[in-house]
C-alpha cells in the first residue's frame, strides 16, 4: 500500500514536469522568418525579414490580393542586434529556424561576409542549409518583399527557383555549409547564388495580366575572393562552372545546328520542294537535354609546366531540333554530338577564363586536386595558388552521346519520304 | 554492490563501446588533437595500441585480482590505510567523470535543444534518471546497453546513409602525406589518454560471467568503440570538411541538420538527440553507480544504494556551481586539463606504482588474498 502510494505520488510529480519543453515557443508568440535580407549601410547591419503571417481563417492569400506576409527592417551593429531589435518594432520574436534563404545585400558582400556570418554559424535556430544569395546590383531590401511566382513566400519562391537549377544549371544553389566548406579551403574560393531584379520584357496583354514589371531571377553565381565578392558569372559561364564541378546532372544544352552534307542528311520541309533548299540558316538550334553528365578533373605537371585536365562525358537526348536534317542517321546524330560537345568545351572554357583572366582565383577546386596529387609542391605554391591559377594551360576533353531523340525523329516541318 | 550480480562479456563490450562511442558521437574531442588534418582519424586508429599500452598495468591487475574490484585490490596491494586513501581517490576520480558527463549533456542540451531551460532542471531530470538506473544495480545497468546499444548504433549507421549527398570522402586525401609519425603518434597518444572507461572495467570485474575472458573484453570494446567513434568521425568530416569539424562544438549534429531526403525526410536531428541523451544518461548512469560503490567499499560496507542519492546532489551543486561559471564544450579548460591529470594518474600512475607493489610483495599478497 505505502509503496503504491508512493508510486502515485511520484507519477503525480512527474505529470507537473511532463507538460512539455521548459520555455516551449508558441506559434502565436513567434514570427516565422521565410527570407532575410542582410545589407549594410556605414557601420549599420540592416536586416530585413519576411515573416509569415499564419492566420488560417484567410487562407493561403486574401481575397484583396494582399500576402499573408510581413517585412520587418531594423538595424543594428551586429545581426543579432539587428534581429533582436525587431521585438521592439514588432509583436512577435523572429524565430529563424524556417529560414530558407539569406539575400545579401551586394555592398555588404564586397566589404566580406565572414565577420558577419558568426552568427548564423553559432546560433542554433540558423539552418546550416539555407541558401545564400548574393542581389546584384542592389541592396537586399531593395530584392525583399517582391515575388513573381505562384508561391506567396519569397522564401520558398527563391529555395524552389534554386531548386529547379537542375532544369538549366545556369545557377549555384549554395547553403551555408557548403560556403564555408569551400571558404576554409586554400585549393578553392566560394561562389555563391546571385538573384536578380530584371524588367519584363512582355508584350502588353501579358503585363496587364501579370501586374509586377520584374521578375526577379537567380541566373548565374557570385564569385568570392576568400569573403569578399569580386564579380559574377553569366548563366553560361556558370554552366561552365557547373559543368567543372561536376554538378550538372540534368539541364539543357542548346547549340546551332551544324551545317551537315545537305544533299544526304536534308529532309525536305513541308510546302517546300528540292530546288528550295539551299544551305542551312545557321539561327537554327538544336536542343540536347542532359540524362546524365560526369566530369573529371585532372591537374598534371608536364615539363615542369600545371596544366589543368577537365574531362567530360555527358549523354544527352535530343530535346528540339529546328533545322530539318534527318537524326535518324547515325551520321548526323555523330554530327550532332560533337557540335554539342563543342558548346559544352565553350561554355567551360568562358567560365575558366573569366576565373583565371578577370578574377584571378581559382573556383573550381583545382587548387585541392593539385594538393591531393602533389601534396609536397603544393606547400611551397599554397599562398600564390591563384595567381599560379590565372596562367595555367588548360584542356577541356567533352565526349556528348545522344542516346535518345524522344518520342519522334525526324523533325515536326519535314517529310519523310520514301 | 552485490558480486552476485552477473554480467556477460557481450553486454559489457556493448557497454564500454557506447560509453566511448558516446564521446565521439557527442563533441568529438579527438578532432582538435595532432596532425589536425585530414589524417586525424589515422592517429585514432594508432590510438588503439597506446590505449592497450596505458591500460596494461590495470589490466594485469584486474586479472589477478578478478574476485576484486579496483578498490579492493588497492588495499590489498598498498595495505588497509594506504589503499583507502586510494579507494577515496577512485571515488573522487568516479565523481569527477560523472560531473563532467552531466555538465557536457548539460551544455549539449541548452545549445541545441533547450535554450530557455534553467541549468537545474536540465540537470537534476538527468540526475533522476541516472539515480534510478543506478538504484537497480549494476545487472539494469549492463541489460540496458544491450536495448540503447542498437539504437545508438543505428542511428549512426542510418543517418550517415540519409546524409549520403552530403558527403565527400575526398577531403580526406592526400592520405600521410601532410602528417609526420610524430604528429600522429602525439595525436595518437592524446587520444588514448582521454580512456577512462578501462575504470569501469576494473570495478566490474568481479561481476563478469567469464572473468577469464577480461582481456577479450578489454580489447574487443577497445577496438570496436575506436571503429564506431571514428566512423562518426570520417562522416563528420567528409560532411563539413575539415576545418569546419574544427569549428563545430558539435560535427555529428550539424550533419545531422544537412539531412534532406527528397524535402521528405529531414530536420531529424532530434532523433539523433535522443540517442545521444540515451547515451549520455547510460554513460552517467555507470559513473554514479561506480561512484557509489567504491565509497562502499571504502567504508567496508555492501549496499551502496543509500550513497546514491548523497552523491547526486553532490553532482548536482557541484555541475550546477561549474557549469553555471564555464562553458564545458566550448573552452576547454579547466575540464579538458582536470581530466587528463584525473586519467593520468588514476590510470597510469596509481596503477603503474601498484603493479611495481604487487611484484615486489606478490609472494606476501598472494598469501593474504589466500586467506
Amino acid at each position: 500500500m505505502k509503496k503504491k502510494f508512493i508510486l502515485l505520488i511520484s507519477i503525480l510529480l512527474l505529470i507537473t514536469i511532463l507538460t512539455g519543453c521548459w520555455g516551449a515557443q508558441e506559434l502565436n508568440t513567434l514570427g516565422i522568418v521565410s527570407a532575410t535580407g542582410i545589407d549594410i549601410e556605414g557601420d549599420e547591419i540592416i536586416t530585413t525579414f519576411e515573416i509569415i503571417k499564419l492566420n488560417p481563417s484567410l487562407g493561403s492569400s486574401r481575397s484583396d490580393g494582399s500576402k499573408n506576409v510581413r517585412y520587418i527592417q531594423t538595424r543594428g551593429k551586429t545581426i543579432f542586434e539587428a534581429l533582436r531589435n525587431t521585438t521592439l518594432v514588432f509583436d512577435r520574436r523572429i524565430y529563424l529556424s524556417h529560414n530558407q534563404v539569406y539575400i545579401l545585400g551586394e555592398e555588404l558582400a564586397k566589404k566580406g561576409l565572414t565577420p558577419y556570418f558568426d552568427f548564423l554559424q553559432r546560433d542554433h535556430e540558423c539552418r546550416e542549409t539555407a541558401y545564400l544569395l548574393v542581389s546584384k546590383g542592389s541592396k537586399a531590401y531593395e530584392i525583399m518583399g517582391f515575388s513573381s511566382g505562384v508561391e506567396d513566400l519569397q522564401g520558398n519562391y527563391i529555395r524552389d527557383m534554386l531548386k529547379n537549377n537542375k532544369f538549366t544549371s545556369k545557377s549555384v544553389p549554395i547553403n551555408i555549409t557548403e560556403y564555408f566548406k569551400n571558404y576554409y579551403d586554400a585549393g578553392i574560393q566560394p561562389v555563391v547564388g546571385v538573384i536578380q531584379k530584371k524588367e519584363k520584357k512582355y508584350e502588353k496583354n501579358m503585363e496587364m495580366k501579370n501586374k509586377d514589371k520584374s521578375i526577379l531571377s537567380v541566373e548565374g553565381a557570385a564569385v568570392f575572393n576568400r569573403e569578399k565578392l569580386v564579380g559574377y558569372l553569366n548563366g553560361e559561364e556558370t554552366r561552365g562552372y557547373n559543368y567543372v564541378r561536376n554538378k550538372v546532372k540534368d539541364g539543357i544544352i542548346e547549340f546551332p545546328t551544324p551545317s551537315i552534307d545537305i544533299s544526304k542528311n536534308t529532309l525536305l520541309k513541308i510546302g517546300s520542294n528540292v530546288n528550295n533548299i539551299s544551305n542551312l540558316d545557321i539561327k537554327e538550334f538544336t536542343v540536347v537535354e542532359i540524362i546524365k553528365s560526369i566530369t573529371k578533373n585532372k591537374v598534371e605537371i608536364e615539363d615542369g609546366k600545371i596544366i589543368l585536365k577537365i574531362n567530360v562525358k555527358t549523354k544527352g537526348m535530343l530535346g528540339e531540333e529546328q533545322s530539318n536534317i534527318d537524326v535518324s542517321k547515325d551520321e548526323v546524330i555523330k554530327t550532332l554530338e560533337e557540335a554539342c560537345s563543342k558548346e559544352i568545351k565553350k561554355q567551360i572554357e568562358k567560365a575558366l577564363l573569366k576565373a583565371q583572366k578577370e578574377y584571378k582565383i581559382d573556383i573550381f577546386g583545382f587548387g585541392n586536386l593539385f594538393y591531393r596529387k602533389y601534396p609536397k609542391d603544393w606547400k611551397k605554391i599554397k599562398d600564390n595558388w591563384n595567381d599560379i591559377f590565372s596562367e595555367v594551360e588548360f584542356r577541356v576533353d567533352v565526349k556528348t552521346d545522344i542516346i535518345r531523340t524522344g518520342i519522334t525523329n525526324i523533325p515536326s516541318d519535314s517529310l519523310k519520304g520514301e | 554492490m552485490n558480486k552476485s550480480e552477473k554480467v556477460s562479456s557481450y553486454q559489457i563490450i556493448l557497454l564500454l563501446i557506447i560509453y566511448r562511442l558516446v564521446v565521439a558521437f557527442s563533441f568529438m574531442p579527438a578532432v582538435n588533437v595532432s596532425p589536425g588534418n585530414q589524417d586525424i582519424w589515422i592517429a585514432v586508429v594508432l590510438s588503439i595500441p597506446y590505449t592497450i599500452l596505458f591500460c596494461l598495468p590495470i589490466l594485469f591487475l584486474s586479472n589477478k585480482f578478478n574476485d576484486y574490484t579496483l578498490v579492493e585490490y588497492m588495499e590489498i596491494i598498498f595495505g588497509k590505510f594506504l589503499g583507502k586513501v586510494i579507494g577515496l581517490f577512485y571515488t573522487f576520480v568516479f565523481l569527477i567523470f560523472t560531473i563532467a558527463y552531466v555538465s557536457i549533456l548539460a551544455e549539449i542540451l541548452d545549445s541545441t535543444m533547450y535554450p530557455s531551460m534553467p541549468t537545474i532542471v536540465t540537470i537534476s531530470i538527468m540526475l533522476i534518471t541516472c539515480s534510478y538506473i543506478s538504484f537497480k544495480g549494476l545487472e539494469p545497468i549492463a541489460r540496458g546497453a544491450e536495448v540503447f546499444a542498437p539504437f545508438i548504433l543505428t542511428v549512426i549507421f542510418i543517418f550517415p546513409m540519409l546524409g549520403f549527398n552530403n558527403l565527400d570522402f575526398k577531403v580526406l586525401l592526400p592520405i600521410l602525406k601532410d602528417s609526420t609519425f610524430i604528429d600522429l603518434n602525439k595525436g595518437a597518444i592524446e587520444i588514448a589518454l582521454k580512456f577512462a572507461d578501462v575504470l569501469i572495467l576494473a570495478m566490474v570485474t568481479p561481476n563478469l560471467e567469464k572473468k577469464e575472458k577480461l582481456n577479450s573484453i578489454f580489447i574487443k570494446s577497445v577496438f570496436f568503440g575506436v571503429l564506431a567513434s571514428n566512423f562518426v568521425f570520417i562522416i563528420s568530416l567528409a560532411a563539413l570538411g575539415i576545418e569546419q569539424t574544427k569549428h563545430s562544438n558539435f560535427p555529428f549534429f550539424t550533419f545531422a541538420r544537412l539531412i534532406n531526403v527528397y524535402d521528405f525526410i529531414q530536420r531529424i536531428e532530434s532523433i539523433y538527440v535522443i540517442s545521444w541523451v540515451t547515451g549520455n544518461i547510460g554513460k552517467t548512469s555507470g559513473y554514479l553507480y561506480f561512484s557509489t560503490v567504491s565509497f562502499a567499499q571504502i567504508l567496508n560496507k555492501k549496499n551502496n544504494s543509500k550513497y546514491i542519492i548523497p552523491l547526486a546532489l553532490v553532482t548536482l551543486i557541484i555541475s550546477l556551481i561549474f557549469k553555471d561559471r564555464n562553458s564545458v564544450i566550448g573552452v576547454n579548460e579547466p575540464l579538458q586539463r582536470i581530466l587528463l591529470i584525473t586519467i593520468l594518474i588514476s590510470i597510469i600512475i596509481i596503477p603503474f606504482i601498484a603493479l611495481i607493489v604487487y611484484l615486489l610483495r606478490r609472494k606476501k599478497i598472494n598469501v593474504d588474498v589466500k586467506e
